[in-house]
C-alpha cells in the first residue's frame, strides 16, 4: 500500500493528475492499442479456426507484430494510467483479475509463438491447424475478451 | 430536444443507465465490436497499400463478414448506450464529429469494396484501380480518428465542445 501510494506522488501521476488532455490521450492511445492487440490475435485466432480459409495461415501469424506492439502501446499507457490512480487500481478486484487473465492470455500466445514456430514446416504450411492450436486459439479469443470485459468492469467498482 | 429527452426516459434508456451491470457490459461489447472492425477493415486496408502481399485480395472479401458483425455489435451496444444520456451525447460536437466520421468511413468502406470484390482481375491490377489506395487509406484515418473521438467525448462530456 505504502508504494502504491508513493506511486501516485511521482512525477508521472502528477502530470496526468494536472495536464487536462493527457488521461483522454491515454485512453485513445490505449483503445488503438486494443485494436492492435485484440483485433490482431482475434483475426490469427479467427484463421486459425477456419475463419477466410483463403488467407493462408503462414502469411496470417506474421501478423503477431502487431499483437506485441498493441501490447507494448498498452503496457506502457495502461502503466502510465495505473501510476497516477494507484491505491484505486491496486486495490481494485476487477482489475487484479483483468492482470491476471493478461498473464495467462501472455502464457497462451507465448505457447502459441512456439507452436508456429516449430511447425514452420508442417501445419503452418499445409494451411490446417491440430486440435491443439485450435484449441490455444479459442482459449486465446475467451480470455482477451474477458481482459477487455473486466478492463469495463473495473471502472464500475 | 423533445426526441432526446423522451428517448432517454424510455425503460430501455433508465435500464441501461440505472442497472450496475449493463453499463459495462455494453461498453465491452462496443470494444470488442471495435477491435474485430478496425483489426478485419484495418487489415484489408493495409493489404491494399501494399502490406503483406502474400494475402490474395479475393481471401480478404471474407473478412468481410467479421467487419460486419463488429459493426452490428458497436451499431447496436452505440445506441443503447446513447439513449442512456441522449441529450448530453447529441450536444457534444466530438460525439457529432465521431458519428459523422462513422458515416463517412462506412461510406468509404462500401465504395473500396465494390471496386476492390467486383472489378476481377488479378492483385496487382485490383491495387492499381483509380482511387483504391486513397479509399484505403482515407478509412484507416477515419476509423482510427472515430475511435479518439469516442475517447475524448468520454472524459470531457461538458467541455469537449
Amino acid at each position: 500500500m505504502a508504494f502504491l501510494q508513493w506511486l501516485e506522488t511521482t512525477a508521472i501521476a502528477d502530470a496526468v493528475r494536472t495536464i487536462p488532455w493527457l488521461y483522454p490521450a491515454l485512453e485513445s492511445a490505449h483503445y488503438i492499442g486494443i485494436a492492435c492487440l485484440v483485433g490482431g490475435i482475434m483475426l490469427i485466432d479467427l484463421r486459425l479456426l477456419g475463419v477466410a480459409k483463403k488467407l493462408p495461415i503462414a502469411t496470417m501469424v506474421t501478423l503477431l507484430p502487431w499483437v506485441w506492439a498493441g501490447f507494448l502501446i498498452n503496457l506502457v499507457t495502461g502503466g502510465t494510467i495505473f501510476i497516477y490512480g494507484a491505491t484505486g487500481f491496486g486495490t481494485n478486484p476487477p482489475f487484479q483479475l483483468k492482470m491476471a487473465l493478461i498473464a495467462l492470455a501472455g502464457i497462451n500466445a507465448f505457447l502459441f509463438e512456439i507452436a508456429a514456430r516449430r511447425g514452420r514446416n508442417s501445419w503452418v504450411i499445409d494451411g490446417q491447424a491440430p486440435a491443439m492450436v485450435k484449441g490455444v486459439a479459442t482459449l486465446s479469443l475467451i480470455l482477451w475478451m474477458s481482459v477487455v470485459a473486466t478492463g469495463r468492469w473495473m471502472a464500475y467498482v | 430536444m423533445n426526441f432526446l429527452n423522451w428517448l432517454q426516459n424510455t425503460p430501455v434508456a433508465i435500464f441501461v443507465a440505472e442497472t450496475l451491470w449493463a453499463y459495462p457490459l455494453l461498453e465491452t461489447m462496443h470494444t470488442l465490436g471495435m477491435a474485430m472492425l478496425l483489426g478485419s477493415l484495418g487489415l484489408i486496408n493495409l493489404r491494399v497499400l501494399g502490406y503483406k502481399r502474400a494475402l490474395p485480395i479475393i481471401g480478404t472479401r471474407d473478412l468481410l463478414p467479421v467487419a460486419w458483425i463488429g459493426f452490428s455489435i458497436n451499431a447496436f451496444s452505440g445506441l443503447m448506450l446513447f439513449t442512456s444520456d441522449a441529450v448530453n451525447f447529441f450536444s457534444s460536437n466530438t460525439f457529432r464529429v465521431k458519428i459523422t466520421l462513422i458515416v463517412i468511413a462506412g461510406i468509404n468502406a462500401a465504395i473500396l469494396s465494390r471496386k476492390l470484390y467486383t472489378s476481377g482481375g488479378d492483385d496487382a491490377a485490383l491495387v492499381a484501380l483509380p482511387g483504391v489506395k486513397g479509399l484505403a487509406a482515407s478509412s484507416l484515418v477515419f476509423w482510427v480518428v472515430a475511435v479518439i473521438c469516442g475517447r475524448i467525448y468520454a472524459y470531457y462530456p461538458y467541455y469537449s465542445y
